[in-house]
């Protein structure tokens, strides 16, 4: 492990973190950090509990102000990276619960413009396509609140797929799940980095259930970023 | 019954009502905003207190007085999940706040119990021709808007965080949706009295929501149970001579327990 100032060379297309300082209350998160990682494999955000890992995750998608620097993917600031970017928080939905679990993909897929949906059998079927890819299909007419920690874990990640993005920000998607559902979790992880060629962004404890799967992990610790490759 | 004018008004009224509150009603619930839709509804008794002391039409005051509670309460700075943390306590003391001006008004109006009686019960066989036109001019409005929110309302009541993520500006939609539901709660109030609107915007809702039905199935059978509700109702009324709330708000609460042994028949 090392300080990283520019450790990986991509800056076209990777995920760059430049001379940030961001905070969290009275808490510095980071001072004057720097990184730039690759937009693919699956990258491992750790550090210890209440470190900022998650303030970061929502820096990184233009949700919480930095205090200097900047984040850029794809030499975009996170406002105009939205795009390029699916996010998952820690706790998926626990919004409208008797809702079919379909209904809340479908919301994603075109819930960022206004007005009607109008081509409902394209929305249908493109939220059909994102249950399908996170295996998710099987239970997806089922309300929300029937499925088990495990399943609404693969609800929220089509959630985070809606749109395309090559980059997956994703908040503790092992947190709550026990071994299997870990190791099931990592499997579909790493299915998707190949299948669709996008980087995956993740905080986690659960160091044991990912290794292996581990492209690259980022140890966030004293106001600094730490690289393992 | 239709050979009488104010039979006719009543149930145009209703139909109009009945689709409004169908369809906001399923976005409060869905939100999770059942209680700003029983303080909505109050806060326009106090406004159209306010309105009949002031010497101009309830209705008119009710829109103000709720319109001006919406955006407080929709204003309110989210918490970090994409909820307000203190949504129940803001809520709370608006209508608090709200209630205590109605009584000062209906004070000042001299005219106390009689007034207070017809605001809170509704008067739905009062409605005359302008008060059937402001109802749908208000309507026309709400459905308009909740048109255009449509989709990112949608998003940002079932996954705040992802929405905003994704460059929802949820706070905006949270002010404008506010203020679409107090709208609909004074409109309701108009037909139901201040303490059943609640009735007719919550009632149905939860009764479609608890069905387990996606948004557009669950706004359809919203709006068709608000409607056999308001309609049934009056029915009702002119059948028994009990108040057409009554029976409104007899029938959400049936409609729901209803819901309720469906599911729980139907769940393995």
């Amino acid at each position: 492990m090392a300080e990283n100032k520019r450790v990986c060379c991509q800056p076209e297309r990777g995920l760059v973190l430049r001379d940030v300082t961001l905070t969290a209350g009275s808490t510095c998160v980071l001072r004057d950090a720097s990184l730039t990682v690759p937009l693919s494999g699956i990258t491992l955000l750790s550090g210890r509990n209440g470190a900022g890992k998650s303030t970061l995750l929502r820096a990184m998608l233009g949700l919480i102000p930095l205090q200097a620097g900047e984040i850029l993917t794809h030499g975009l600031p996170p406002t105009q990276a939205r795009q390029h970017i699916g996010y998952m928080p820690q706790s998926v939905t626990d919004a409208a619960l008797l809702l079919p679990a379909v209904s809340h993909v479908r919301a994603a897929v075109d819930g960022v413009r206004w007005g009607l949906p109008l081509r409902l059998r394209a929305r249908r079927e493109e939220a059909d396509r994102l249950l399908a890819l996170t295996g998710a299909a099987s239970f997806a007419h089922r309300p929300l609140g029937l499925l088990s920690g495990g399943e609404r874990q693969r609800v929220g990640l089509a959630q985070a797929l809606a749109g395309s993005p090559d980059l997956l920000l994703l908040d503790e998607p092992l947190a709550a799940l026990d071994q299997a559902g870990q190791e099931r979790t990592v499997r579909l992880l790493r299915d998707l980095t190949e299948r669709l060629g996008i980087g995956i962004v993740l905080t986690s404890h659960e160091t044991e259930a990912l290794s292996g799967a581990v492209t690259r992990g980022v140890q966030l610790a004293d106001g600094g970023l730490h690289v393992r490759v | 019954m239709f050979e009488f004018d104010f039979m006719r008004h009543a149930f145009v009224g209703a139909a109009v009502v009945s689709v409004l509150a169908g369809t906001v009603g399923w976005f409060l619930m869905l939100r999770r905003q059942a209680f700003a839709a029983h303080a909505l509804s109050h806060i326009g008794f106090s406004g159209a207190a306010g309105a009949v002391w002031l010497g101009f039409p309830p209705l008119s005051g009710m829109v103000v007085f709720s319109l001006m509670a919406g955006f407080v309460i929709g204003a309110e700075r989210e918490g970090e999940r994409g909820v307000p943390a203190q949504r129940d306590s803001t809520i709370g003391l608006v209508l608090a706040a709200s209630l205590g001006l109605g009584a000062w008004f209906l004070h000042m109006s001299n005219r106390g119990s009689s007034l207070a009686t017809t605001l809170l019960f509704g008067d739905v066989l009062g409605i005359d021709v302008p008060t059937l036109e402001a109802l749908c001019g208000v309507a026309v409005l709400c459905l308009g808007l909740l048109a255009f929110l449509g989709r990112k309302l949608l998003f940002a009541s079932l996954a705040p965080e992802v929405a905003r993520a994704r460059g929802v500006p949820a706070r905006l939609v949270s002010v404008v949706f506010m203020a679409v539901a107090a709208l609909a709660c004074a409109a309701c109030a108009e037909v139901a009295g201040a303490l059943l609107a609640f009735s007719l915007m919550i009632g149905p809702a939860a009764t479609a929501l608890k069905l387990g039905l996606g948004p557009l199935a669950g706004i359809a059978v919203s709006v068709g149970l608000a409607l056999g509700l308001s309609w049934g109702g009056l029915m009702l009324s002119w059948v028994t001579d009990a108040p057409v709330p009554f029976w409104i708000g007899l029938g959400a609460a049936l409609s729901y327990a209803l819901a309720d042994l469906w599911r729980r028949f139907r769940s393995p």
